[in-house]
């Protein structure tokens, strides 16, 4: 029953309390860049969900019996983005290979999940929570369900916007951040949650 | 070549994160306090200089196919130094900044920098466009800092600038995560209402 | 082939350059980062019991308590839960006080605070020494006022005010404020304990 309970804290506390993007600023880039449209912001929100959860598996690894062992923590950052930039070319071609229609699709943003601060802080995060093996890639998968959440939100508000009277200046970008401001208020009711 | 244009252009034309819309993890992160901005953005600029130099010096020595992943190295090793100096000698700092010493590595605007402009120029201009872009990115980092920091806590580097009666009860939501967003998107539309006048 | 082999090795060149110099730098910040870790902590004992000159560690194992270990995380000790405090001696080399460190986790972070305590089991001073609370509320734990709170308080007055105690929590932040509080009061009592132990 506690494992449970556990992996339920786990799961609410990466996707809302912790939220990669609305509490931990994490994530902005493909965020403001990838959500007007609802299919995009899925598609991306999938690949990454993969990418965070296998980053996560492999940093963890890697720390774990490569790093830690030789006393080479220093080299956690090359390690990690190195690993990060490897997985994201593999799945690059995966995907090319098996759905060359979602793959178009994405085009330019999917070399672009390398540099998303949330793979990196994610595998960081994970060793600096010190979560076993099976924590890491939870908090991993979960974190980048919370990511995905949040885009796909944005998305919808974002097609919604379309409709409406923005202000030139306000067009684009800036409306989309104080919206995202407006979502970072109301996740900020879920701070302080504990079971 | 007109070098103090490529120095200056970072600041204003082409501010990386006014304008360019990158680098912009770090900028909502860090901005709570102009002690942090000024922090991260010297850091970040120290690490997109001295890898813009590197890269410059070895670009006809990496083949194209892998210049990417090479970068990252280049990248990674300064961020290291940087995180491994910091931690040693600025420690207050280096526990504020926190998780995104290291991010820097991801940071788009080294990474572009290094692909628009390092790997195809001279070190010269490398240097310079690298001090540029980064001290444009401070200075955007700053503004947005002072913003957040005298709204939100009545201080501007720990000093009071506003009346008491501020501090005691001050629009906290302005160091928080929604004030982050909503002042950057302000910001941003200001800059737009100004750059369509001209 | 050969061409990826190639490429591989040019990879591997770049990284082994970039290790080595990592480990020399890595080699001569090590120390020094150690080093500002215990510098903060000496220098926070030193700010809570003023007129002590030297320390003495001393620590005390805890009663085993069935916790349910957290699943997900790696086990963080091994072996039994241990208290650790200090004893400060002043320039007389007379015994002046005790500090140790109280930790729980409040609203949002683990608030740790560097208690200093008289030897007639008031406290002298504490200094929170490290939390992540929510600024403007929780945060201001780490101000004077706030901690000027504590002065002279013994482990009967330690509550917070809503709790029937003599400490007046923050505004907005009673969470913070009772974990500081609770934290303080639970650890003196362990030191009590293990002074009067110490006499004997």
């Amino acid at each position: 029953m506690s494992f449970i309970t556990q992996i339920f804290t786990l799961a609410v506390f990466a996707i809302f309390v912790n939220n990669f993007v609305l509490s931990k600023f994490l994530g902005l880039c493909p965020y403001i860049g990838v959500s007007k449209k609802i299919d995009s912001a899925v598609g991306m929100g999938m690949a990454v969900i993969f990418v965070m959860t296998m980053a996560s598996t492999f940093t963890w690894l890697i720390q774990e019996y490569l790093l830690v062992p030789n006393h080479l923590e220093y080299l956690q950052t090359i390690a990690f983005i190195l690993t990060i930039a490897s997985l994201v070319q593999l799945v690059e071609m995966v995907i090319q290979k098996t759905a060359p229609s979602l793959y178009k699709a994405l085009g330019v943003f999917l070399p672009l999940i390398t540099t998303n601060c949330a793979v990196l802080g994610v595998s960081i995060l994970n060793i600096q929570e010190n979560y076993n093996f099976l924590g890491a890639i939870l908090n991993g998968l979960f974190s980048g369900l919370g990511f995905t959440l949040v885009l796909v939100l944005m998305a919808g508000l974002r097609e919604r916007l379309e409709k409406s009277e923005v202000p030139e200046a306000m067009k684009g970008m800036p409306i989309a951040f104080v919206i995202a401001g407006c979502m970072a208020l109301a996740f900020l009711g879920f701070s302080g949650l504990n079971f | 070549m007109n070098l103090w244009k490529e120095f200056t252009k970072g600041f204003i034309k082409e501010n990386p994160v006014f304008i360019m819309a990158l680098g912009l993890c770090p900028t909502l992160a860090v901005t709570s306090s102009v002690e942090n901005a000024i922090g991260m953005g010297l850091a970040a600029t120290f690490v997109l200089t001295c890898s813009n130099i590197i890269i410059s010096l070895v670009k006809d020595l990496i083949p194209s196919k892998i210049r990417i992943p090479c970068f990252i190295v280049v990248i990674a090793s300064f961020v290291t130094i940087v995180d491994l100096v910091m931690n040693a000698y600025t420690p207050e700092i280096h526990k504020s900044l926190g998780l995104f010493i290291p991010l820097i590595v991801v940071n788009c605007i080294i990474l572009g920098r290094a692909e628009a402009f390092a790997s195809k120029n001279k070190v010269l201009p490398s240097i310079l466009d690298g001090l540029g872009m980064g001290l444009g990115f401070t200075l955007a980092l700053v503004v947005i800092g002072s913003i957040r920091e005298v709204l939100g806590a009545g201080q501007w580097l720990g000093m009071n600038v506003m009346p008491m009666a501020y501090i005691k009860s001050p629009m906290l939501v302005a160091i928080l995560a929604p004030g982050a967003f909503i002042i950057m998107g302000l910001l941003m539309g200001l800059i737009k209402l100004v750059n369509k006048g001209k | 082939m050969k061409y990826f082999i190639k490429l591989g090795l040019v990879l591997l060149l770049i990284t082994a350059i970039a290790s080595g110099i990592l480990a020399y730098v890595n080699g001569i910040t090590a120390d020094k980062i150690k080093g500002n870790k215990v510098l903060a902590e000496q220098e926070a004992r030193k700010e809570v019991l003023s007129d002590a000159s030297r320390f003495e560690q001393r620590t005390v194992t805890l009663p085993a308590v069935a916790e349910e270990p957290n699943p997900l995380k790696n086990k963080a000790e091994e072996g039994p839960r241990q208290f650790m405090y200090y004893l400060g001696y002043d320039k007389d080399d007379q015994l002046s006080g005790y500090t140790f460190v109280a930790s729980l986790y409040g609203y949002s972070s683990e608030v740790k605070t560097m208690v200093g305590v008289n030897l007639d089991m008031t406290i002298s001073k504490i200094k929170v020494i490290e939390q992540s609370e929510t600024p403007g509320l929780g945060a201001n734990a780490s101000t004077a006022e706030f901690q000027g709170r504590f002065l002279s308080m013994n482990q009967e007055q330690l509550k917070v005010d809503k709790d029937g105690g003599a400490i007046k929590s923050l505004t907005g932040a009673t969470i913070t404020s009772r974990a500081v509080t609770n934290s303080i009061a639970d650890g003196m009592k362990i030191l009590a304990d293990a002074v009067s132990g110490e006499d004997k």
